[in-house]
This record gives structure tokens, C-alpha cells and sequence, in this order.
């Protein structure tokens, strides 16, 4: 069983002669213990695709299987909770809550949610890999775009969710750091049996990919 | 809680605010209403120490006891028990050798009724002899001794002071309280006539060929007394509502500018009921916050005012209007929620 899967997804924005169709018939498959890559222009609904797949947003037609259920038989608590537990989401901009420092990031997780998330050690294994551990007591503002990028990632990754769903997660980064989070990303999905979907338009991570999926205009194809 | 604090930590600027126009509200609104409950007192506070019911007035004095008088063959067919007296009274000027005039009331009382008995002196005695008074403490605050000779109005006579007594007041003046012969002397009126009017302690008590009034109903024919309430109230009605909707309001836009963070929170997952209580908490944390500095800047000036300047706090008043500020943090934290649960997280994504 797939951990997500996306069956015949449409998604249509506007009306009459405004219509925009962002996604066609969409179907994609992540796996547990892989890296699923879609590669695509800006434009082509990459961060569409994302957020109707992690639930954040709800396609014209078609239907999203996570770990076997279908979101659209869930209430909203049930995929608050989804997200809240099973799904890591590192949005494509504004991922950090700018009141709070890098810590309180995490310690608001453990807040909502009290179990299941990584411990201290991992936690500052994570920050010192992606090279974050000496910003902990900054606020968001005081972060360049590439810090700030990393610490949503490991922001996502400390929910230690089966599904990490990345939106460019590399944009800001240099090709150093880039390397850096691919391996991480690739780790995870290895060592730890995760789902890991990556949507971008860097071609430097085709390297850490399992299986690549090209979009172009809304049509997604397996590579 | 811990988003709330974090929240007002970070952003301490306008929060600072925030706090500081709640507290500016409150001051007003608590200056007023003990401004007016002041005032209020001052119009009845002699009359509420002696703790009676009923009050029984000529039936052509219109509810008034200024405009009443009993004449003795009246006050003959009304059997007074010991839950009864008489009462005199008449408006008065009273002067001291070295003294500042005072505008006061003037109440005859009879010593071997229940008034006299029910009045509590707070230095020296009562009066024991037609030319002693018992005056209230703000002729002390005013210069004024026990022993004090004292004219009133042009009348020949000298009154001493021999007691003081705390917060007689009757229509906003100091009471001097002296015997019905001193009324009936001040009031130029002969021996025909008996009192102004008679109060009772029993609920049921009625005065053949008077007109017998309960006591609320005599306060509110107190001259000026209604009008002024009136004003009052109207006054603290509408600062409450224009409180109410500039804190609502106040609340609503700081909620609205905060919908971006919202929505990173519910794309982590986060249940919007957390951001519904993180949202009420924080605005119950700011109301409480201006309303306890309010109600500090509030002690603090009633510490500062003259004694003069009448003031006074009634619980239920004060409960009443905290409670209304405290209701209204949480309406206007609440009215957005609506768009707090269904914010979208899409919208602050970008790309
Ligand atoms: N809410 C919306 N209403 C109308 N059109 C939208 C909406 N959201 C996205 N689109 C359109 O859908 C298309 C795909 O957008 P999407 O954000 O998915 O692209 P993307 O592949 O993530 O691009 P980028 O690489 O620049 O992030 C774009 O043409 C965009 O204008
Ligand atoms: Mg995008």
C-alpha cells in the first residue's frame, strides 16, 4: 500500500472563461522508504499539487488516499490531526510563526502535541547536521532565507511524521547545503521508513531521488 | 497560553497599547461611576443611617420634605410608636466666628425618638439641650470644634457644636442635627406646627390624612436627585458602549492582522480550536491587565482627591461595569473566529 496516493486529481481554479486548469488528471504514488521527486516549472502547479495532497487544500475532482484513507471521508479535526501527526509539511515560503525563536518553534509542537516527536538528541542531531544549532534563540526576522528554509525543515522533520511533503525545499540554499538536505531527505526515507515527496525545479536532487515525476502544465508523468 | 504569552512578549509595542487605552477606558469609566455613586450617597446618606421605611409627608408637599410641613393638629391624629419620629427640616446657613460659611440641612430631631437614638457620633455627644447641634464630619474638615458657637442663617441664637457625626449628608449638604424648637425657630414657624414629616422603620406603617411614601420613592423625589442619576447613568451607559466597541474593535483588527500566522499554524496541523483559546486567553490577558492597572490608577487618585470631592464605590456597580469589559475582550476576540477557523493556509504560501 502506497503511503499517498493521488487518483485522477483536477483542479480548476476560477469560473467560465477565467477557468484555469492547474491540475489534469493527476495520479502520483509515494512509498514509504522512498524519495518521490516532481520536477516541474514555476507555474506548472508544483505547490498546487502539495497542498491538495497533504490536505491543506481540496481538488475540483478526484481522490487523495493517505496511508489508506480517503481524506475526503474525514472531518476536518481528523485531517488536523493527520497533519498534526503523520504529515511534515515544509511549505514553499512563510513556514515559521514569527513571534517565536527558532526553540519555541519546537517546543510549540510539544505543546499540541506531546508524544511521538524527536528527543533532545536527535533534535540537536538535526539542527547541527543542517547547521542551525547556533540559531536557537534567534526570531524568524533574524533569519537569512536559506536559515530559515532549514530550520522548516527540521521544524517538519521533528513532528518525525511517516510523510514529509517539501515545497522546494533547496530554493535558498547553496550547493553545499543542497547536498546536505538531499542526504538528510534521503536518510530518512532509508533508515527510517519514511514517505518523502519533494516538489522542485532544482535538478541538483534528481541525485537522492528514488523516483521522479516531471509536471508540465498540470500533467504529471512518471519518468 | 504559551502562544498567547509568547505573542504579547515579542510584540510588546502593540500590546503596550493595547493595554494602555483598556486602562484608560477603565480609569474613565471607574472615575465616573464613583463620581456618581458619590454623589448619589451625598444626596441620601443621612437619610439611609437611620435605616427606615416609610416617610410621611404633607399630602400637598408633593413628596418633598422641604416642602412639607405637619402642623400639630396633623401630627395629633397619627399615633407615633417607638418605630417612629419626627423630622424637621430646613435649609440653612451656618457661620463660626473665624469660620467659612457652610451651606448645610438642617434636622430637627426629637431626643426621645428613634432617629436620635439611631445617630452615631463620631466625637463628642448628642445634643442633650436646645442649643446643642450634632453636625456632620465635614464641618470638621472644614475648620470647625467641638464647642464651636454657631449661627444660623440670620437668627439670633448661637448653637455649640457638641458631637460629630460621619456621612450625614442630605441633598448634597452637610446635616446639622438640633432639636424640632431650633426648627420650628429657623423655619419661622409658631407651636402649631409639629415636623416636616414623620419616618417609620415598619413597612407598613401609614399616617391618616398624610401621605405615606416608601423610602425609595421619597430618595428619587429628592430635589435634583433623579435628574442627576439620570445624567449619570446616561454618561457611564454610553462611555461603556463607546468602550466596548473600541476595544471589540480594537481586538477584531488585531486578530485580522494576525490571520497570516494562523495560517501557518493550521498547515503544521495545529486544531483551530487552539488558536480559538490562544486568541480568547490573549484577549482576557489584556482586558484583565487594563483593568487592574485602571482600577490602580483609580485607588491611586481616590488616595490624591480632596476629601471634599465625593467619591464612593458601590460592589454590584463596579462588578457590573468589570464585568462588562471583560465581556466585551472576549465578544471582540471572538467576533473573527468565524474567520479564524476557516483561514486558509494556501493563502499565505506563496510561490
Ligand atoms: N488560488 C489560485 N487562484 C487562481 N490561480 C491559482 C491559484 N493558486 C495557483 N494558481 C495558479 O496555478 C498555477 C500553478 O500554481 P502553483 O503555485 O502550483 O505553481 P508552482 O509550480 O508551485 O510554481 P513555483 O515554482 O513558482 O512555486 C499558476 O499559474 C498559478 O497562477
Ligand atoms: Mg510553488
Amino acid at each position: 500500500m502506497p503511503a499517498l496516493a493521488l487518483q485522477h486529481v483536477n483542479k480548476v481554479f476560477g469560473h467560465a472563461t477565467n477557468e484555469v486548469t492547474v491540475l489534469n488528471d493527476v495520479n502520483f504514488e509515494a512509498v514509504s522508504g522512498e524519495v518521490s521527486l516532481v520536477i516541474g516549472p514555476s507555474g506548472s502547479g508544483k505547490s498546487t499539487f502539495l497542498t491538495i495532497a497533504g490536505g491543506i487544500q481540496t481538488p475540483t475532482s478526484g481522490s487523495i488516499v493517505v496511508q489508506g484513507q480517503e481524506l475526503d471521508d474525514i472531518s476536518g479535526k481528523a485531517r488536523d490531526a493527520l497533519r498534526l501527526n503523520r504529515i511534515g509539511f515544509i511549505l514553499q515560503a512563510y513556514n515559521l510563526v514569527p513571534y517565536l525563536t527558532v526553540r519555541d518553534q519546537f517546543t510549540l509542537v510539544d505543546r499540541v502535541k506531546p508524544k511521538g516527536n524527536l528527543n533532545a538528541s536527535a533534535l540537536r542531531h538535526l539542527l547541527e547536521q543542517l547547521g542551525i544549532a547556533a540559531l536557537i534563540d534567534q526570531y524568524p526576522a533574524e533569519l537569512s532565507g536559506g536559515q530559515t528554509q532549514r530550520v522548516a525543515i527540521a521544524r517538519a522533520l521533528y513532528q518525525n511524521p511517516d510523510i514529509v511533503l517539501a515545497d522546494e525545499p533547496t530554493a535558498a540554499l547553496d550547493s553545499a547545503r543542497v547536498k546536505v538536505v538531499g542526504q538528510l531527505l534521503h536518510d530518512l526515507a532509508k533508515e527510517h521508513n519514511k514517505a518523502i515527496v519533494v516538489v522542485t525545479h532544482d535538478l541538483r536532487l534528481q541525485e537522492f531521488a528514488d523516483r521522479t515525476y516531471a509536471i508540465m502544465d498540470g500533467q504529471m508523468t512518471l519518468n | 497560553m504559551f502562544l498567547a504569552l509568547r505573542e504579547i512578549r515579542h510584540e510588546k509595542l502593540r500590546y503596550g497599547l493595547i493595554i494602555g487605552m483598556i486602562v484608560l477606558v477603565t480609569y474613565l469609566v471607574f472615575i465616573l461611576s464613583g463620581l456618581s455613586y458619590g454623589l448619589a450617597q451625598q444626596n441620601t446618606q443621612a437619610i439611609s443611617s437611620w435605616r427606615v421605611d416609610r416617610i410621611a409627608l404633607n399630602k400637598d408637599a408633593n413628596d418633598s420634605l422641604s416642602q412639607s410641613v405637619i402642623t400639630k393638629q396633623a401630627a395629633d391624629k397619627v399615633k407615633l410608636t417607638s418605630h417612629e419620629a419626627y423630622l424637621g427640616q430646613t435649609g440653612v446657613v451656618a457661620k463660626a466666628k473665624g469660620q467659612v460659611k457652610l451651606s448645610a440641612q438642617f434636622l430637627g430631631i426629637d431626643r426621645d425618638q428613634l432617629i436620635y437614638r439611631r445617630v452615631k457620633v463620631t466625637a463628642g455627644h448628642k445634643p442633650t439641650k436646645a442649643n446643642q447641634i450634632l453636625v456632620d464630619d465635614s464641618f470638621k474638615d472644614n475648620g470647625y470644634r467641638l464647642g464651636d458657637k454657631v449661627t444660623l442663617n440670620a437668627a439670633d441664637g448661637q448653637y455649640r457644636i457638641v458631637g460629630f457625626t460621619h456621612n450625614a449628608k442630605l441633598s448634597v449638604a452637610p446635616v446639622i442635627y438640633g432639636s424640632l424648637g431650633t426648627w420650628r425657630t429657623l423655619s419661622h414657624l409658631t407651636a402649631d406646627f409639629q415636623a416636616s414629616g414623620i419616618a417609620s422603620t415598619r413597612s407598613t406603617f401609614k399616617a391618616q390624612g398624610l401621605s405615606t411614601l416608601p423610602l425609595s420613592k421619597f430618595i428619587n423625589k429628592l430635589p435634583g436627585y433623579s435628574a442627576q442619576n439620570t445624567t449619570f447613568s446616561f454618561m457611564i451607559g454610553f462611555l461603556m458602549v463607546i468602550a466596548m466597541v473600541v476595544i471589540a474593535v480594537f481586538l477584531y483588527i488585531l486578530t485580522m492582522q494576525k490571520l497570516p500566522n494562523y495560517a501557518v499554524l493550521r498547515a503544521q496541523g495545529i486544531p483551530a480550536k487552539i488558536l480559538v483559546t490562544t486568541t480568547i486567553t490573549q484577549a482576557l490577558l489584556l482586558v484583565v491587565a487594563g483593568l487592574a492597572i485602571g482600577a490602580g490608577l483609580t485607588l491611586g487618585t481616590v488616595l490624591l482627591l480632596p476629601a471634599g470631592v465625593p467619591m464612593s464605590f458601590n460592589v454590584p456597580l463596579l462588578g457590573a461595569v468589570t464585568g462588562g469589559i471583560l465581556l466585551t475582550g472576549v465578544v471582540g476576540a471572538l467576533i473573527p473566529v468565524k474567520v479564524i477557523l476557516n483561514v486558509d493556509p494556501v493563502s499565505v504560501m506563496g510561490g
